[in-house]
């Protein structure tokens, strides 16, 4: 037989009730289910109308984040070793330091060298979060007595991607730490947030350590400081400074991402090739993003009408606004969060509507925010019950109506 | 001390705390915790003003006429915090500046006037005194934990001391920008109410429905 | 309990009396005292900008007063003009509530600092230790990323070089804008020119790091990952010093005005 299987079963009593690890059962359970098909069947008659439970549809999403994963590792390595090209010094860490002691030149912008460079940020940040969330999990999994529910896999995979490479890692844990337990477990867990769990990790980082979170420095892994030619600066952030700076940029280039900024969030073209695996095995849905495009091109539009003499986004075009920023990993991958989203279909236009309209609002009017995907998603979250509640009442009252004749 | 008393001083430190439970005066619990000092004097002027303002009114409850007895609550009220920001100007006048329309604003304290109402009113100038100290520690207690972690954290130090020395000023500690700003206050209350709530759970209220604001048979309309 | 009308009137008005005393008892036992008070804070605030006091110290209200008298002179100075206004009681006015009374003021010109309105009278300290002038102390004030940043500059007696910056209240993002209050990047601006050789004001805050005073002397690092407040302190430091603000008289006592 399966020798993780007997390892498993071996280890069975000890987690089961009355053994001498009861507490830690979420554990054990969290191994075993991920390995292995659950050994409960249904005693009684049963109404499976779809394949689809919340274990596959949270490994879909895993697969369709892949090409922004692969990108990030790629773009943040190239950054960097563009950066260092340019004259910019390596950053003073470890990273350097392997890299050095392997023999690679920084100076190289070959691509496999980037993947290399870009997964020394990448990774080290993925596994602490996965290693910090996972310890929340399980602690409140243990004290509530639930089991460890696979939400998180998907939370873990997301957050590390809407972070500048340059993150401390500690503040990767504490960011993740309080996503899940204020953004999910103060509310009961999976499927009883109304926030997006990662998204409220980025926003209590934003908003705790702003100076590693924006402005020039933690966007590209080198030292820049001493090359007066090169700003670090995200082409967003450029843009509202100087009137010119989207004229001097190759759309192209921002559509599939060679631009400095999250490590995930730079292609929009990788989190179209998402979008296109979530639209088909309908995991996120249409109408949210239809309503994020909607939105953003009414608004980019009204402002453009609007003109300001002394603010350059006034004048963006809306296609900019698609390929700067978190714009198109937010709608990919935040927005249609099925949990955090609103639930009826024609909520879940107004919902995306709303949050294309609040982001290009922030983007363009708020001084201080130049990203303005994460606050509006998260906004449009605390709306999505009440939108829900709305469309459901005007139902009631459209049937009730058809009754009363 | 007799029972009674002991309640009236003792119950609302944890068990019926204004701000945990109640979820009263938390607009000052947010505005003015950023710092130890401030809270502190905040604390006491809330409490002098509770002592005050419960006993005064205790003191003429059978006097009052039932039909101008919240005028007359709220001009003793009033006139306790304008003595109160008096004071406070003329004798800690770098905490005054920075507390600034607060104190002022203790006038719309509900916890002050919730106090005299529900209870001053009632009750002998003896347990009113033990209700104004119970509800003024316990208004406290809270603001002290809260500006304890938002200063600790927020900027390396207590009572204005440094105690982690922070990387702006050449030290090692990254201050948590998040901790001075209000909103750090609604977590940590969030948080101190989960705490008791926990350790308390008889406090936990019963669960809330949209539907339980609505008029039955007019959904759709709040009532 | 039922009360008649004369009754609750009577209470009424028995209450409201006790109270009045009691408040206006309070006020005026206290106003003279909170005076002192306001004054000190004031005083305190120029001290330290002259650097006559460190930020923070604890002086003895004698103390700060002896300082202040010893070696701050305040001047009443029409802005227009840049004229010292002799006969009016300098230590008194309040530039703050100026800038607010249509009556002492008018609405400026537009400018990057986005200050509304100018007084027409401002009030500037000199600095000065046995009898010779050593620094000019000037209000300044203007918007940054969230809010209006008051503070003071020093300008010393060459009217070329920065003494010393100081901001006293300010509502910008703490760790980014709020940085202005950090003593290290406030010690950068010592040292530098203000004015170029025909006495423009051109000092300003630069995206980045500033070289040394020496070869870089009209720039001032930047507050990192603060552009805005960055730019706007630099805005209404030259707004201040220019025309509009207290250039005139600066202009006077470079043509060896009074002191």
């Amino acid at each position: 037989m399966d020798p993780i299987r007997d390892a498993l079963d071996k280890a069975a009593p000890l987690f089961e009730k009355g053994g001498r690890l009861e507490k830690l059962y979420p554990l054990y359970e969290m191994h075993d289910t991920i390995l292995y098909t659950p050994g409960e069947v249904t005693q009684t008659s049963s109404h499976v109308r779809d394949g689809m439970d919340l274990k596959r549809m949270m490994f879909s999403v895993v697969i369709a984040l892949i090409p922004c994963i692969l990108w990030a590792m790629y773009n943040t390595g190239y950054q960097a070793q563009f950066a260092i090209a340019s004259g910019a010094l390596p950053l003073d860490n470890w990273q350097s330091w392997l890299l050095h002691e392997l023999g690679f030149s920084f100076r190289n912008t070959n691509p496999i060298l980037c993947v290399i460079h870009g997964s020394l940020y990448y990774l080290p940040v993925l596994i602490t979060t996965m290693a910090a969330g996972g310890l929340v999990e399980v602690t409140s999994a243990s004290i509530r007595g639930h089991e460890v529910n696979e939400g998180f896999l998907v939370s873990g995979m997301l957050f590390p991607l809407t972070l500048p490479p340059t993150i401390p890692l500690w503040m990767v844990f504490i960011g993740i730490a309080f996503g899940i337990i204020f953004g999910k477990e103060v509310f009961g867990g999976t499927g009883m947030n109304f926030l997006n769990p990662a998204l409220v990790g980025r926003a209590f980082l934003f908003f705790a350590y702003p100076a590693y979170m924006s402005g020039d420095a933690p966007w590209i892994a080198a030292n820049f400081s001493g090359v007066d030619s090169f700003t670090g600066a995200t082409l967003l952030a450029q843009a509202a400074v100087t009137s010119g700076a989207l004229e001097a940029a190759s759309w192209w280039k921002s559509f599939f991402g060679l631009i400095p900024g999250s490590m995930g969030e730079t292609s929009t073209f990788a989190c179209l090739l998402g979008a296109g695996l979530l639209l088909v095995t309908r995991i996120g849905s249409w109408r949210t993003m239809l309503g994020v495009v909607v939105g953003t091109i009414g608004m980019a539009l009204v402002l453009n009408l609007a003109g300001s003499a002394t603010n350059p986004l006034f004048a963006v075009p809306f296609y900019w606004h698609f390929v700067l920023g978190g714009w198109a990993f937010g709608m990919v991958f935040m927005a249609t969060d099925p949990v955090s989203s609103a639930f009826t279909d024609v909520g879940k236009m107004y919902y995306g509507i709303g949050i294309g309209v609040l982001c290009i609002l922030i983007r363009v009017v708020n001084p201080a925010y130049p990203e303005g995907m994460m606050l509006s998603i998260l906004f449009m979250n605390m709306f999505a019950p009440l939108i829900d509640h709305f469309i459901v009442q005007a139902n009631i009252r459209r049937r009730e109506a058809g009754y009363a004749t | 001390m007799a029972k009674a008393e002991r309640e009236a001083l003792l119950d609302p430190l944890f068990n019926n705390n204004p701000i945990a439970l109640q979820v009263l005066g938390i607009c000052s619990a947010l505005a003015v915790t950023t710092k130890l000092e401030t809270s502190l004097v905040m604390s006491l002027a809330v409490i002098a003003v509770l002592i005050g303002s419960n006993v005064a009114i205790s003191a003429i409850r059978n006097q009052i006429p039932s039909s101008i007895r919240i005028i007359v609550q709220l001009t003793i009220i009033a006139s306790l915090v304008i003595v109160t920001d008096q004071i406070l100007k003329a004798f800690v006048f770098d905490v005054s500046k920075q507390l600034s329309v607060f104190v002022g604003l203790i006038i719309t304290n509900c916890i002050i006037m919730g106090r005299a109402e529900a209870f001053a009113m009632q009750n002998t100038v003896k347990m009113s005194l033990m209700d104004a100290l119970g509800n003024g520690f316990g208004y406290a207690i809270i603001l002290i934990v809260v500006a304890f972690v938002r200063e600790l954290f927020g900027s390396g130090k207590l009572f204005g001391v440094t105690i982690l020395q922070t990387v702006n000023e050449g030290g090692w500690y990254v201050p948590n920008g998040l901790m001075v700003l209000a909103p750090a206050a609604f977590f940590l209350i969030g948080g101190f109410i989960w705490v008791v709530r926990s350790w308390k759970p008889e406090q936990v209220e019963e669960e809330f429905h949209v539907g339980a604001l609505l008029e039955p048979g007019h959904e759709g309309n709040l009532r | 309990m039922q009360h008649s009308t004369s009754y609750i009137l009577l209470f009424a008005a028995a209450v409201c009396a006790v109270c009045s005393v009691f408040v206006s008892g309070a006020s005026v036992l206290l106003e003279e005292r909170q005076q002192a008070n306001v004054e000190l804070d004031r005083q305190k605030k120029v001290l330290v900008v002259a650097g006559l006091m460190e930020e923070g110290e604890s002086l003895s209200r004698v103390e700060v007063a002896k300082r202040f008298e010893t070696n701050i002179v305040p001047v009443i100075v029409d802005l227009e003009t840049g004229v010292v206004l002799e006969g009016v009681d300098a230590s008194s006015f309040d530039q703050r509530k100026a800038a607010k009374d249509p009556e002492a003021s008018h609405p400026a010109p537009t400018n990057a600092a986005k200050v509304q309105r100018l007084p027409n009278q401002g009030q500037v300290f000199q600095v000065v230790t046995d009898g010779r002038l050593q620094s000019i102390i000037i209000p300044i004030s203007g918007a940054g990323l969230w809010s209006t940043l008051y503070g003071y500059i020093a300008i010393d007696a060459d009217l070329e070089t920065i003494d010393g910056i100081t901001f006293y209240e300010h509502g910008e993002t703490p760790g980014l804008g709020g940085e202005v209050d950090n003593p290290r990047w406030k010690a950068l601006w010592k040292g530098r020119k203000a004015f170029d050789k025909r006495g423009k004001p051109v000092i300003a805050v630069k995206k980045g790091m500033a070289g040394p005073p020496e070869t870089d002397p009209y720039n001032v690092d930047g507050l990192s990952g603060a552009t805005i407040t960055s730019r706007g302190v630099g805005n209404l430091v030259r707004f201040w010093l220019g025309q509009d603000g207290f250039g005139p008289y600066l202009d006077t006592q470079r043509a060896g005005g009074s002191t």
